[in-house]
């Protein structure tokens, strides 16, 4: 375990020097920030739409840390070949993948913890009262983000990082596409396209289970079961993901 | 070639005229961008921006949720600002609103929860004089938003201000005062137009149960005069119908 958080600490710090981080990073603050702008053009919704515009701010550019960082953490190793003067100490594979993967949730953990910070603020200054209902919503972006980074790594260590994160990409557009898939196979499809559909919604992760940002903005209930048992399936699925990197990284041949 | 032992340098003469190269570039990069900001200059306003307003194309919310990924608020927040631009654009030219209605429809179908769309887009609707898609937009968020009490009330308002329906008014702010956070006002808002759609008796009997409840004392005063109106326009009505 000593190891596993020794790989996360060296991963937190690398990813935290990664220069496209802070762009990012900037660049969400200055989105969420430019939500002011929208305001002035409306009349009513003004809450709304600094929230709206700002959890989909984190959701976009926390996929963005999660797959553009995600892909290289393993890639880069292995391109500057610093992977062997690693596994050649008693480090295991298993624990090389999930210290990285351990890393990246920090540093994701911290970035969507600025831009939360951000966004609340910018939404008291505008309703005058606080809304601590957006960390709820940041939350289940994270564990979202989660099943993406394990998605990314797994992608990584059999595939190119280019590759990996159009296919990282697309299990994000998939995954939150997963229930209209169910339907749409339902409403249109025959057997084999149902069963197809049927298998893809229980294989990919279904991504719009995550996303509470409609409920949190307009303020709707919600139920606590619910919420519980989509953070443990986020998490379940994250650590599945990672088995099965750690599985093909396993069988990997560095020559 | 390397016989000879030297080692091969670029010859010195070939820097000026990479420095040449870029001063020619720069030249040419600060000749194009005057020559775009003049010809941008003498492009006539019309081909930038129409006068004549545009239609705008309505797709489908069943078809265009899915490709939202699940930013279904976000796409709400702008189909209505585009709505809030529409409306505003065209108030000032006292021109008609052929699209408002489906541009509210939209957003309201895209966030069904929106509930200022709901109110500022029937609103506008009403100063549009479309009250049947004023109506029809309250009535969409009453179903979809079955708990708030700002739709019915904006219903009963338009029913008895614009459309002078009391009854209909009254139907809407009887639903209105069974709902939580509804305004204080409401209850007295309800008695006055009991008297006013003719149900006399029922509105003194709630006005008389106010001035009794009542703590306040300006209230119990406005309940008093009420109760007391009220006992001389049936006292009146009474006189001009003796047969009842």
């Amino acid at each position: 375990m000593r190891r596993v958080l020794t790989i996360a600490q060296m991963a937190f710090t690398e990813t935290v020097r990664d220069k496209i981080l802070y762009s990012i990073l900037v660049f969400a603050l200055a989105m969420i920030g430019s939500s002011t702008i929208l305001v002035t053009l409306s009349v009513g919704g003004e809450g709304r739409i600094v929230k709206d515009l700002g959890l989909a701010c984190i959701t976009l550019f926390g996929l963005f840390i999660s797959v553009f960082i995600g892909i290289n953490l393993v890639s880069r190793e292995i391109e500057r070949r610093t992977i062997f003067s690693l596994l050649s100490k008693p480090v295991r594979r298993a624990e090389f993948l999930v210290g990285k993967f351990l890393g990246l949730g920090l540093t994701l953990a911290v970035n969507l913890g600025i831009m939360a910070a951000g966004l609340m603020v910018l939404a008291w200054a505008l309703e005058d009262h606080w809304t601590p209902r957006i960390l709820l919503a940041v939350g289940f972006t994270f564990v979202e983000l989660l099943v993406l980074t394990a998605t990314a790594i797994l992608f990584s260590t059999f595939s190119t990082p280019t590759l990996s994160a159009i296919y990282t990409l697309l299990v994000f557009v998939i995954g939150r596409l997963s229930a209209d898939l169910m339907a749409f196979a339902a409403q249109f499809g025959g057997a084999s396209l149902r069963a197809t559909a049927v298998g893809l919604y229980y294989l990919l992760p279904n991504l719009s289970r995550f996303n509470v940002s409609g409920a949190v903005v307009n303020d709707l209930p919600l139920d606590a079961g619910t919420l519980a048992l989509t953070a443990i399936y986020g998490v379940l699925y994250a650590a599945a993901v990672l088995a099965v990197a750690v599985a093909v990284f396993q069988r990997r041949d560095f020559r | 070639m390397s016989g000879s032992g030297r080692t091969q340098t670029a010859p010195p003469a070939r820097a000026f005229p990479e420095r040449l190269t870029q001063v020619v570039a720069l030249a040419i990069a600060g000749a194009a961008l005057a020559g775009a900001l003049l010809a941008s200059r003498e492009i006539p306003p019309q081909a930038v921006r129409s006068e004549t307003p545009q239609p705008i194309f309505f797709p489908r919310v069943e078809i265009v949720r899915p490709a939202l990924l699940g930013f279904v608020g976000l796409a709400a927040d702008l189909t209505w600002i585009r709505t809030v631009q529409y409306f505003g654009s065209r108030i000032e030219g006292k021109e008609r609103f052929p699209q408002l209605y489906q541009l509210v429809d939209m957003t309201t179908s895209l966030d069904p929860h929106f509930l200022d769309a709901y109110q500022y887009g029937a609103l506008f609707l009403t100063i549009a004089r479309q009250y049947p898609n004023a109506i029809a937009i309250y009535r969409k968020g009453i179903a979809a938003n079955p708990s708030a009490w700002q739709l019915p009330h904006d219903l009963g308002r338009l029913y008895f201000l614009e459309l002078q329906d009391y009854q209909q008014a009254l139907h809407w702010w009887e639903i209105t005062d069974r709902l939580p956070g509804r305004p204080h006002y409401i209850p007295r808002f309800l008695i006055r137009l009991q008297a006013k759609v003719g149900r006399l008796e029922t509105a003194l009997e709630l006005w008389q149960q106010m001035f009794r409840q009542s703590e306040n004392e300006a209230v119990r005063e406005i309940a008093r005069r009420e109760i007391q109106k009220l006992r001389e326009e049936m006292q009146r009505t009474q006189a001009g119908n003796p047969s009842r």
